[in-house]
This record gives C-alpha cells, sequence and structure tokens, in this order.
C-alpha cells in the first residue's frame, strides 16, 4: 500500500487513507463509544435532545464529569461518523471495484448500507411529525406538532372565513417585531420554556414584566430549562405588545400555550384573535373520531388493545369512509400515515400520531439487500470452508 | 471403534434417560396426605388475564414472595396448590408460616425487627404493624418509582407480596366464613324473601325492613370481598369467551337473581368447607364430579390447566440444566482420555438434553400461543437453545467436543440466568398491545435472540481458547478449527444481528411511525453489530490475527449483555420493560470477567502458524 501511495503522491496517499479498512475500523469504534455514551446520557437529558446533540449533529460536546457543565471534549458525531464511513466506503469500492460473483454480495451488502444511511438522512430533513386529538365525534382536519409551537394570529375575512397568519417558533426572539395590516406585534419577552404563577405569589426569581390587558395581566412568568423527558412538553409563553404603525400603544398581553384560548383585540374595527399554540398542520381533508376503544386483560390493567374507528372525509374526492386505526395498523392516507398513539379524558380521546416521510420504504429495501448480501457472503465462506474440509474427513 | 468403548458410549446417556424417566415419575406422583391436592392444582381460573392453572397462581405467589417453592413451617402442604388450600381455606394456619423475607435493615426496623430475628416473617408477625406503615406507603408511591432508594423499593416489594397474599386469601374463599355453601345458600334464600318484602313495600303494604336491610349488608359484603381479589373463578357457559369469566363474590351476586349458585361457585364453597371439617372424601368426591362438570362445559381451559400443571412440575429445564452439566462434564474429560468414546457420549447426552429443551419450548410456544420469546425471561430459554443448535452443527463439522463443551456451559448458563428471571412471577404473562402480534414476534424477536446466541456462543469458544491457552500451545489443528468456528459464528451473528435489528425498525415504523428513534435497547442492537461487523473487517484487513480475534470475540459477550440487560435498567425508552435490581450487580460483574479473560487473552504469546484470512 506504501509504495502505491509514494507513487501517486499526496492524492494516492488519500485515497489509501480514506479507502482503508484500518479506517472503517477505527470509525465504527468511534460509533460505538458515540452511540453507547450518548445512551447513558439519554436518562439526563431525554432521548429527543440526545439525537439532536449527538446522532444529527456534526460535532457532540461531552462533559468530563458527567453532570458538572464545567468541562466538555468534543466528539466526532452522528453526521461526521456517517459521512465519513460513506466516504470511507465509496472510496474502498472505487478503488478495488471490479465485476466478479465473488463480490455481489458484498456490494449488495455496502449499496444497502449506504441506502440506509441516506433514508435515516432523508428522514432527518424530510419527515414531519404531528398529533391529531380527537374526542369521541369530533371532526378536525389539522394535526398540531407535539414539540413545535408557532403564534397564530386570525381575523375573520370579509367572507366570513378565518384568515390564519402563524409565526414559527423559529422567529420569535426578544424584540422581534412583525407588522400586519393595520398594526405591529412586537415580542417584548419570549420564554422557551416556563412557569406561570400568580403575581401576588411570584418570588423575585419571576421577571418583573407584567400584561396590562387579558388573561395572563395578574401573572409573572419565569425562565425554565427546557423539558427532556419524552412526555413532557416546554410551557412557551411571550409578552407580546400591540402598537398601531404610528407608535401608539394598544397593549401587552402575555401569551402561552399553556393558557387556553387566545387573546382577542381590535383594530380599525376588526376584532384579531392571537396565541402561541402547538404548530399546526392542516390537510385537504378531515377525520372524524366515531369511537375509541381502550381494551385491558380481565383482571388487569395490561392494555390488550387500543383502537379508534374512524371516518375518513375527503370532499374533493367524494370520499367518505370509515376504517380501524389499532396497534401495529396504520392508516397510510394521502402520503401521511395515522397510527394509534395514545389516549386521554377516560377513554373518550383518541391520540393519532401523524407521520410525513417520503422515505419510509428504504429500509425495506435495504434490510433485503443487505440480508442477501450477507447471506450470499457468509454461504460462500461456508461452501469454501466445506471444500477445505472434506479430504480431511475423508482420510 | 472396539465394542466396549461404544458400550461406554451409549451406557452413559441410557443412564442419563433412565434418570430423567425416574425424574419425571417422581414428580408426576400424587402428593403425599389425604386431600387431592394435585388436581385442584389443575382448576383453571383467570388470573393476570389469563387462564391458568390455580397450581400456578400459587406456584408464581410463592416465587414472587419467598423465591422459592418450598413452604416453610411445620407440617407444610406438599406443593405451591395445597399451600393455597391452606391459605384460603384455613387462613389462620397458613398465616403463621414466614414465608416473608425481609433482607433490608431498614424495613426490619419499620416492623421493629433485627437481624437478630432472623429474615422469614409471617403474615401474623408483620400484621400488628400493617396500619402505621400504611402512610409510609403512601408517601413513597407518590415519588417516581424511578428515584426509590433500595430501602424504598425493599418496603414497596414487601407491601406488594403482601397485597398479593392477602388477595389470594379471597380468591376462592372468604376467611371470615366459618362454612361457605351454608352462607351462601342462605343468601339466595334471604335474598328472594328480600325481594318478596320489597315488592310488597313497593306496593305500600307493610314489609319486613330489618329482613330487607340483613339481605342488603349481605349483598354489601360480598361487593367488598369482590374489590379483594382478581381471581376469576366462575367460568361462562358453554363457548363464552376467556374475557367473561367471574370473580367467586360476582358470581354469587348474580346467583341471588337467579336463585341458584353456579356449579364452580358452590364447588369452591364445598370444597372449603370439607378442608376446614377435615373431610377429604367430601373433597375430593366434589372436586371429582367439578373437574368432570368443566370437562364437559370447558374442556380447552381444563386442558390448557392441566398441561401447564404437568408443565410446571415436570420442570423440563430443571432437568436439562443437569443434563448440560454431565454433558459438559463428558466432553471437558474427554480432552483428558478416552477422547472418541466420551465425545461421542456427551455428544449423545447433549441431544438428550437438547431434546428436552426444545420440547419444552414448543410445550411454552403452545400454552401461550405464540412464538418462542415474549419476555426476557424466555428469551434467556431461548438464547440458551439458539447457541446448541449452532454450536451443535460446529461439533458435527469439527468434531472434536468443543462444540459439546461450548453448548453444554452456554446452555447451563442461561437457563440458570432463565431460573433467576422466572422469580418476578408468571412467565407466561400477556403481551401488552403493541407486542401483540405474531408475526413480528416470530420475525425480528426470534431473529435478534438468535443474534445473542452467536454472538455470546463465538464469545464462549473464545473464552475456551483462552483458557486453553493458559496450559500451554494449542495444537495447530486445534487452533485452526477455533478459530474457523468462532469466524464463521462471527459471520452468522452479523447476519442475524443485522436483519434482526433492521425488522425491529421496520416494526417500530409500523407501530410508531418512525424507523429508528435511537432508543437504549434499539442503540444496544445497533452496538452488537457494529462490533461484529468491526471484527470482520478488522479480520479481513489483517488488523487482528487468530489472538485478536479470541479476545475481540470475548468483548462480544459484553457488548451484547449490555443490549440484554443493560439498556432495560436505564429505565427510558419504549422497551425498558421487565427487570430486577441485583441484575446490575450482575452485569457488572459478568463484564469485569470478561475483562479479564480479554486481559489474559492478550498477554498470551502470540501463536505462531497464524495466517490471515484472504481479504475478500
Amino acid at each position: 500500500m506504501s509504495r502505491q501511495a509514494q507513487r501517486n503522491g499526496a492524492l494516492g496517499a488519500a485515497i489509501a487513507v480514506f479507502s482503508s479498512l484500518r479506517l472503517t475500523v477505527v470509525l465504527l469504534g468511534l460509533c460505538m463509544i458515540l452511540i453507547f455514551s450518548a445512551t447513558l446520557l439519554q436518562v439526563e437529558l431525554g432521548i429527543h435532545e440526545v439525537q439532536l446533540r449527538y446522532f444529527r449533529a456534526w460535532i457532540g460536546w461531552f462533559d468530563v464529569v458527567p453532570g458538572s457543565a464545567r468541562f466538555a471534549v468534543p466528539f466526532p458525531g452522528g453526521m461526521t461518523l456517517g459521512s465519513l464511513l460513506m466516504v470511507n466506503l465509496l472510496a474502498a469500492h472505487i478503488r478495488r471495484f471490479s465485476l466478479r460473483w465473488e463480490k455481489a454480495g458484498l456490494i449488495l451488502v455496502h449499496t444497502g448500507i449506504v441506502l440506509m444511511l441516506l433514508g435515516e438522512l432523508f428522514t432527518a430533513v424530510l419527515s414531519e411529525e404531528s398529533q391529531m386529538r380527537l374526542s369521541e365525534g369530533k371532526t378536525a382536519n389539522f394535526s398540531v406538532s407535539p414539540r413545535e409551537i408557532e403564534l397564530a394570529l386570525s381575523c375573520p375575512d370579509d367572507d366570513g372565513s378565518l384568515r390564519v397568519s402563524a409565526i414559527p417558533l423559529s422567529r420569535l426572539k426578544d424584540g422581534a417585531e412583525f407588522p400586519f395590516e393595520g398594526f405591529r406585534l412586537r415580542i417584548v419577552r419570549f420564554f422557551h420554556n416556563s412557569e406561570i404563577e400568580k403575581a401576588e405569589a411570584a418570588g423575585a426569581s419571576f421577571d418583573p414584566l407584567r400584561a396590562d390587558r387579558g388573561k395572563g395581566a395578574r401573572l409573572a412568568v419565569r425562565e425554565k430549562h427546557r423539558e427532556t423527558a419524552m412526555d413532557r412538553r416546554d410551557l412557551t409563553s411571550a409578552f407580546v405588545e400591540i402598537s398601531l404603525p404610528d407608535g401608539t400603544p394598544i397593549g401587552r398581553w402575555l401569551l402561552a400555550n399553556a393558557l387556553a384560548g387566545g387573546e382577542g383585540f381590535e383594530v380599525n374595527g376588526r376584532p384579531w384573535e392571537m396565541a402561541i399554540r402547538q404548530r399546526r398542520f392542516y390537510h385537504p381533508f378531515s377525520i372524524r373520531l366515531l369511537d375509541f376503544t381502550h381494551e385491558r386483560y380481565l383482571g388487569t390493567q395490561i392494555p390488550k388493545n387500543f383502537s379508534s374507528r374512524i371516518r375518513l372525509l375527503n370532499p374533493e374526492h367524494g370520499e367518505d369512509r370509515e376504517t380501524l386505526i389499532y396497534m401495529n395498523h396504520p392508516l397510510r392516507y394521502g402520503g401521511l400515515t395515522f397510527y394509534q398513539a395514545g389516549f386521554e379524558n377516560d377513554d373518550t380521546t383518541s391520540i393519532l400520531q401523524v407521520v410525513r416521510n417520503p422515505a419510509w420504504t428504504m429500509p425495506y429495501f435495504s434490510c433485503a439487500m443487505v440480508g442477501f448480501g450477507l447471506l450470499w457472503i457468509f454461504s460462500q465462506h461456508l461452501i469454501r470452508a466445506i471444500a477445505r474440509r472434506r479430504p480431511t474427513v475423508d482420510a | 471403534m472396539k465394542s466396549p468403548a461404544r458400550f461406554i458410549s451409549w451406557l452413559i446417556p441410557a443412564v442419563c434417560l433412565i434418570a430423567l424417566a425416574a425424574w419425571s415419575w417422581h414428580a408426576m406422583q400424587p402428593a403425599p396426605g389425604a386431600f387431592n391436592s394435585d388436581d385442584f392444582g389443575t382448576l383453571p381460573v383467570v388470573s393476570n388475564g389469563r387462564v391458568q392453572p390455580l397450581a400456578s397462581l400459587a406456584r408464581n405467589q410463592l416465587l414472587a414472595i419467598q423465591g422459592k417453592q418450598s413452604i416453610p413451617g411445620e407440617n407444610p402442604p406438599s406443593s405451591p396448590a395445597g399451600w393455597l388450600a391452606e391459605l384460603a381455606f384455613k387462613p389462620q394456619v397458613a398465616d403463621k408460616r414466614p414465608i416473608f423475607q425481609i433482607h433490608h435493615d431498614e424495613v426490619l426496623g419499620q416492623f421493629k425487627f433485627s437481624q437478630q430475628d432472623g429474615k422469614s416473617y409471617s403474615f401474623i408477625q408483620l400484621v400488628p404493624r400493617l396500619g402505621d406503615l400504611a402512610g409510609e406507603v403512601t408517601r413513597i408511591a407518590s415519588k417516581d418509582s424511578q428515584t426509590w432508594s433500595p430501602y424504598e423499593k425493599a418496603l414497596m416489594k414487601l407491601w406488594r407480596n403482601l397485597g398479593n397474599y392477602q388477595q389470594l386469601k379471597f380468591a376462592i374463599a372468604h376467611p371470615e366464613s366459618g362454612g361457605l355453601e351454608a352462607d351462601l345458600t342462605l343468601l339466595l334464600a334471604k335474598a328472594r324473601e328480600a325481594q318478596a318484602e320489597g315488592a310488597k313495600r313497593a306496593r305500600g303494604e307493610p314489609a319486613d325492613a330489618a329482613l330487607i336491610d340483613a339481605a342488603e349488608a349481605r349483598m354489601q359484603v360480598l361487593t367488598e370481598w369482590s374489590t379483594q381479589t382478581e381471581v376469576f373463578t366462575a367460568p361462562p357457559s358453554i363457548g363464552g369467551s376467556d374475557s367473561e369469566w367471574h370473580k367467586l363474590p360476582d358470581a354469587a351476586i348474580e346467583a341471588t337473581e337467579r336463585g341458584t349458585l353456579d356449579p364452580s361457585t358452590l364447588a369452591f364453597a364445598r370444597m372449603g368447607d370439607a378442608w376446614r371439617s377435615g373431610d377429604a372424601a367430601k373433597f375430593n368426591s366434589t372436586l371429582a364430579a367439578h373437574l368432570g362438570w368443566l370437562e364437559k362445559h370447558r374442556p380447552e381451559n381444563l386442558r390448557k390447566a392441566r398441561a401447564e400443571a404437568a408443565f410446571n412440575r415436570l420442570a423440563p429445564f430443571y432437568a436439562c440444566m443437569a443434563i448440560y452439566g454431565i454433558a459438559f462434564l463428558g466432553a471437558l474429560i474427554s480432552w483428558l482420555g478416552f477422547g472418541t468414546v466420551l465425545r461421542n457420549a456427551a455428544f449423545r447426552v447433549l441431544l438428550i438434553g437438547l431434546a428436552i429443551h426444545t420440547l419444552g419450548l414448543i410445550v411454552r410456544m403452545t400454552l401461550e400461543g405464540r412464538p418462542p420469546v415474549t419476555n426476557l425471561y424466555s428469551s434467556a430459554i431461548f438464547i440458551g437453545w439458539g447457541a446448541i443448535v449452532l454450536s451443535l452443527s460446529l461439533e458435527l463439522f469439527y468434531k472434536n467436543a468443543i462444540g459439546t463443551a461450548v453448548a453444554s456451559i452456554t446452555g447451563f448458563a442461561t437457563l440458570i440466568i432463565a431460573h433467576h428471571l422466572s422469580l418476578s412471577g408468571d412467565t407466561l404473562e400477556m403481551m401488552r398491545a403493541v407486542l401483540d402480534t405474531n408475526f413480528w414476534l416470530a420475525t425480528h424477536v426470534v431473529i435478534i435472540t438468535l443474534g445473542y446466541s452467536a454472538t455470546f456462543l463465538a464469545g464462549a469458544i473464545a473464552i475456551f481458547y483462552i483458557i486453553r491457552r493458559c496450559f500451554g500451545r494449542v495444537p495447530s489443528t486445534a487452533a485452526a478449527s477455533m478459530r474457523g468456528m468462532v469466524y464463521g459464528v462471527i459471520c452468522f451473528a452479523t447476519l442475524a444481528s443485522f436483519v434482526g435489528t433492521v425488522l425491529g425498525g421496520i416494526w417500530a415504523d409500523q407501530s410508531w411511525g418512525r424507523f429508528w428513534g435511537w432508543d437504549p435497547k434499539e442503540n444496544g442492537a445497533l452496538l452488537i453489530v457494529i462490533w461484529n461487523a468491526m471484527i470482520l473487517h478488522a479480520r479481513w484487513g489483517g488488523m487482528i490475527k487468530e489472538r485478536g480475534l479470541m479476545v475481540m470475540a470475548v468483548f462480544g459477550n459484553i457488548v451484547t449483555s449490555w443490549s440484554w440487560f443493560g439498556t432495560n435498567m436505564l429505565g427510558i425508552g419504549l422497551h425498558s420493560y421487565g427487570f430486577t435490581d441485583s441484575a446490575f450487580f450482575w452485569l457488572t460483574a459478568f463484564a469485569l470477567s470478561q475483562l479479564l479473560i480479554m486481559a489474559i487473552g492478550s498477554a498470551q504469546h502470540h501463536p505462531k502458524n497464524n495466517p490471515a484470512l484472504p481479504a475478500l
């Protein structure tokens, strides 16, 4: 290898390094360290946060003394290791490429793995997860993001329909200003996660800012660390100010996803509503929950089955049909998949997980490819071993 | 092979078979005593969501409470079913048996005991302090169970056991009823009279208020009784589904409307009275009559309950442990001398063990109506089985007793682990909703478990190699065959763990809408795949040779045990189910022992005569 490297100069040396099995082994070893350490960190940070900080990051920072954030060391994250493995794999195949039957298995396995890594990448970039909460008898045409919030403003149009504008989470920052028809909205203070308390009971650690209008006028807010547990949500809140274009203030409100219902105000005789709520995804069809059932095994609390009998309504296609969503049997419709995810309100509200993932079939292909490829390779080994063995058995 | 040698190689397995037959014969002998507690134990009831024999209910409860099936105290009943009968029908006797184990100092302190008083206590000894402890239990229960201290865990476990013990008392009898049949007959008669009086009152005629009040008070007792047990004793009529069983008190309440008791309630009441009065003949004849009724009306339930009760008594996996022990010794000694004879004998003994192991697995699968792996316990049984089947094929190929030795020791070890896991209670429990899919249990779970088997097997062969090298140079043929075995098994492990892991991803995509969620159990499985892939790539790249291969294969044991047990200990994610704290100690001890073996393996001189495998 080294002689070849000298011959081809620096480029050859680089190719030799990038295509070497040694690099593969080192990268796989680093993957193991990353996965193991990050798994342990899930206890403290939660699965979601660890995914963002280590697996879907280029560099992950690990505290030297667990729990104390005083000194952290960088470690290649999932993106770095995945990309390097991909480069390593491609380089090795390009350098040693030859189309022979013995190589077919190897090529199949590695193509399958590349497909799987790409599938994960596409999923990370393209997939959208949301939830649909439906009470029995109720219909909905939107699902909400379990983690992301938005600031929505709505106002009835002249034709009676509701016009909604939503400001995404990424633009909600202290001091941000948004112009609307006839007024301006300014975020005075934004709290990603917060605690809300009655103003008279709030201690010194609470923000001194108060609202002068609406339901939040007697409440105080304090910043909190973001939630890490899978089953808990951030309580996001913000103080917003509405003023006329000339700067005349109309009022200051406290908005929060925990405060039910929005806040209303009037500008130029038009009633506006605003609220911080979970981000909504609207669909061109609607779903009505007919019945939710939650069966338990006799005499126990062990769940036997959850199922939602729903009616799918799509006026555009003239569709109006009944179907059942239950454990391990999702509904795939309109590029979305609806899964039975949970329930609340004494078994009368069903929670459906709604996933849009255009890359969902990729793991199926890659699994088949890698499986067959490995079988191919190992049966070759086995046949060779038996062939080697035979003479001694006969002797 | 000479004929005496050939004779011996058949004699040893034959002796094992005879011993097994004797063991089974002994296990199926009727228990001593005039009361037929064996047949009593086959009566089907519904508990923990499934139809099971009373014997299983009793056995699992004893295991959960005291970790063993034998019953302490004076004149102990000869079987768990006998103990259950005693607990229900003569609680004042059962309450004196010291079956509750208290090891934790602070829990002992709560009961005003100390280590000098011993570790085993009876219900009677504990009951005076229970009232005072209720507050402490409520306090602990309000906390997240993840944050419980060892003392809190120990107290809560004891409290749970006491609760289950009490529930069992109310399952088939009421402790305060001296003659249940008479009480229930009176209940029905008085309920009818009270109905007549009630009708009079409704018509505005004078009615016997005391009679109505007394009947209502009796019904109140039954309603309360119903909240004190979760065991369902009264089967529905022919064709009714298993979810329509009733608890004994509920069946009695229903009987007041009909005017007659249902056969099972009447049978339990009569058996209880007979037991209390020491009338074995009446007990046995009532029991026989009721079994006859069940045979006619619930044949499916009775058949299943009988099969499970017999399976528990035969305890095939315990027999397997002994057989594997003998096979291991045989293989070990075959290396010291009498090579072929003992090797063949050990191989045949192993086959007997495998046959029983397989049979046990099949019976469990039939009882549950499920693929082999449904919980941690059955995964241990199946990992052992998979490792044995794999190493048997190695033995057929290499014929050097290494396969037999590794198979038997792996089988033995996994069955011991299974035994300890079984102490947590019912091993045939029902599957939670998301797991209720035979397709994925049969594919993902079985394949990934085979991956565990193979990785452990490679590690076990490697340990053999390292230990063998402590005693001097390994002959090149033996070294070559072990190298071949480890390599081949790692190839299989890579295939099984990869396909199993990805199938798990596909299942997750089907049920939760994501292929990969970085859940600890998923990560654990991925670690096994990566580690095996790493060994293969290191070998192909010539980075490791024989010694390196062996040392890395041993580390596979740590990776696999982490994935199998360690990830469940984190208590997060969708896969965090069933596990005990003591497992943490054993996992750590196991990992350390493997590291020690790796250190020894690395320190050994590099063997000569070790060609690298051709790179692919």
